[in-house]
């Protein structure tokens, strides 16, 4: 963090420059934070036949998902227990029954077991299974495949589903959107040259969006005043009064998510599930972010539109309903862009400040800082 | 997986199987599964629909263990270089291997499952 300087009431500091630009700096945080704690890698869907696999960065590690023959699905570090070949180097796709290492023919079954390599069978005092692929921990929620490099895993109920509670303001309000039983409609992958967590601290506030989100501001008026949804604790941030739907330009969305509790008709909320996550809640589909920090001034961001059977069995047109947030996104990470370009500046190298709707980042600040100071 | 105890099952006086060997319970492998035995040297014995077929576990090609691979029919695919080979006469179907695999005859005698020393392998080529 920075250095002790007198500010106005009104304001709090950011982290200094340097915590968004230095590799050093970043290879920490991958340690610390990316490497201990759950990260949603895939849509389980994604992976709904036996062999079918991707491959995700997770820290500074390649992890690779894959659909057992046994319907199960396990993860695994993705190096070669030999030589340290990198085992599988396509992202996604399909295998029958097996992964083999292209340098020497190691080849392992779906579960991980060493089943081949050349000679083995003269190896006599080989154990396979001690030489299988390195497990990784693997859990299933909202329909996304979460993972972990931790030996121990932090737990994924605290940590995880704590944190959707917290914002949501229970544990089982999530469930209402039945997000694992939507469907893709639709997905873009975006790169960013941010730092990751340039773009959790903008998702957290709203004081920019009366300037760079007019479409959004449009659909829920209270944006403009510049308080975030996620500022409150179960807060479902309103409609415009005109407005039919999250669209666009407001018009009618897609079949509203069955048995949705009227509580939470025409309204927005959104959840940070740090250090990657971001769902956004509204009645006719769920828009779904996953962050992948690759380098201190780069990050991927895959983003989801789901939607239900019904919405998309109807034919409804997505375009209207997916525009609305790839604009907010768009112009989001443009934002994020300009500031990763001031980050290295001398002007920035104590940090910046918040004003009081952004206070609630340092919330987001301390748990970086926390987790970095451990050992 | 581990022999039964010869001294618990006592041979029966068929002149076929006097170079035979109790191996394990035929109910221990379940039908397109496979079971992997050391006698002599390494042996795979299947189960294709109820009839057990012994082989030797080594794929003729570089050594990989056939019991690790995959049955289906009567072909096992070595799961190293993906040869095929017919577990009821040792054939090769599908390089890279070139040369067939020894046959061992099996008996199945109140659930034990016998085997025999190799018969000729098939393909004539050796």
């Amino acid at each position: 963090m920075t250095e002790m300087r007198a500010l106005p009431e009104s304001f709090r500091s950011t982290p200094a420059g340097r915590e968004y630009t230095d590799p050093d700096h970043f290879s920490l945080e991958q340690e610390r934070i990316f490497e201990q704690t759950w990260s949603a890698v895939a849509r389980s869907t994604d992976l709904s036949e036996p062999g079918a696999f991707q491959t995700a960065t997770v820290g500074r590690e390649s992890v690779l998902i894959v659909r057992g023959n046994d319907g199960v699905l396990r993860a695994f570090l993705n190096v070669c227990r030999h030589r340290g070949a990198l085992l599988c180097a396509e992202p996604r796709g399909q295998v029958t029954r097996k992964f083999q290492c292209p340098y020497h023919s190691w080849t392992y079954a779906l579960d991980g077991r060493l089943i081949a390599a050349p000679n083995l069978a003269s190896m006599h005092d080989v154990d396979r299974d001690e030489f299988g692929l390195v497990g990784v921990h693997l859990r299933e929620w909202l329909g996304y495949v979460w993972v972990c490099l931790a030996p121990t895993p932090p737990s994924f109920e605290d940590d995880v589903l704590g944190a959707v509670a917290d914002r949501l303001g229970g544990a089982a309000v999530i469930d209402r959107w039945q997000i694992g039983s939507l469907h893709l409609g639709h997905r873009i992958s975006y790169d960013v040259a941010a730092n990751w967590k340039l773009i959790i601290e903008n998702f957290l506030e709203c004081y920019h969006c009366a300037t760079i989100h007019p479409e959004l501001t449009d659909v829920i008026p209270e944006f403009a005043d510049g308080l975030a949804a996620q500022y409150f604790v179960g807060h479902g941030a309103s409609f415009g009064a005109d407005v039919d739907a999250f669209t666009v330009d407001g018009s009618v969305g897609g079949a509203p998510i069955p048995d949705l509790p009227e509580e939470h008709d025409r309204r927005y909320y959104a959840v940070t599930v740090a250090p990657q996550v971001f769902i956004n809640l509204v009645p006719d589909h769920v828009i779904f972010h996953r962050m992948t920090p690759l380098s201190a001034d780069r990050t991927r961001v895959d983003c989801d539109w789901l939607y239900t059977q019904e919405t998309l069995d109807s034919g409804f047109d997505l375009t209207k309903s997916v525009e609305l947030f790839h604009r907010v996104n768009e112009q989001d990470f443009d934002a994020c862009e300009r500031c990763q370009v001031g980050m290295s500046s001398r002007n920035y190298r104590q940090g910046g400040v918040l004003v009081p709707g952004e206070h609630h980042i340092q919330e987001f600040h301390r748990w970086v800082s926390e987790r970095l100071r451990r050992d | 997986m581990e022999l039964i105890d010869q001294a618990v099952t006592a041979l029966p006086a068929l002149p076929a199987l006097t170079e035979a060997r109790p191996t394990v319970r035929a109910s221990d492998i379940p039908e397109g599964e496979c079971a992997r035995v050391v006698l002599d040297v390494p042996i795979a014995i299947f189960n294709v629909g109820g009839v057990f077929h012994a082989i030797d576990d080594t794929c003729s090609h570089q050594r990989a263990s056939l019991s690790e691979g995959w049955l289906e029919g009567h072909l096992v695919e070595c799961p190293l270089h993906s040869s095929c080979f017919d577990v009821r006469n040792g054939e090769v179907h599908g390089l890279p291997a070139t040369k067939p695999v020894r046959v061992h005859q099996v008996t199945v005698i109140d659930d034990v499952i016998w085997v025999s020393s190799p018969v000729a392998a098939a393909g004539g080529e050796s």
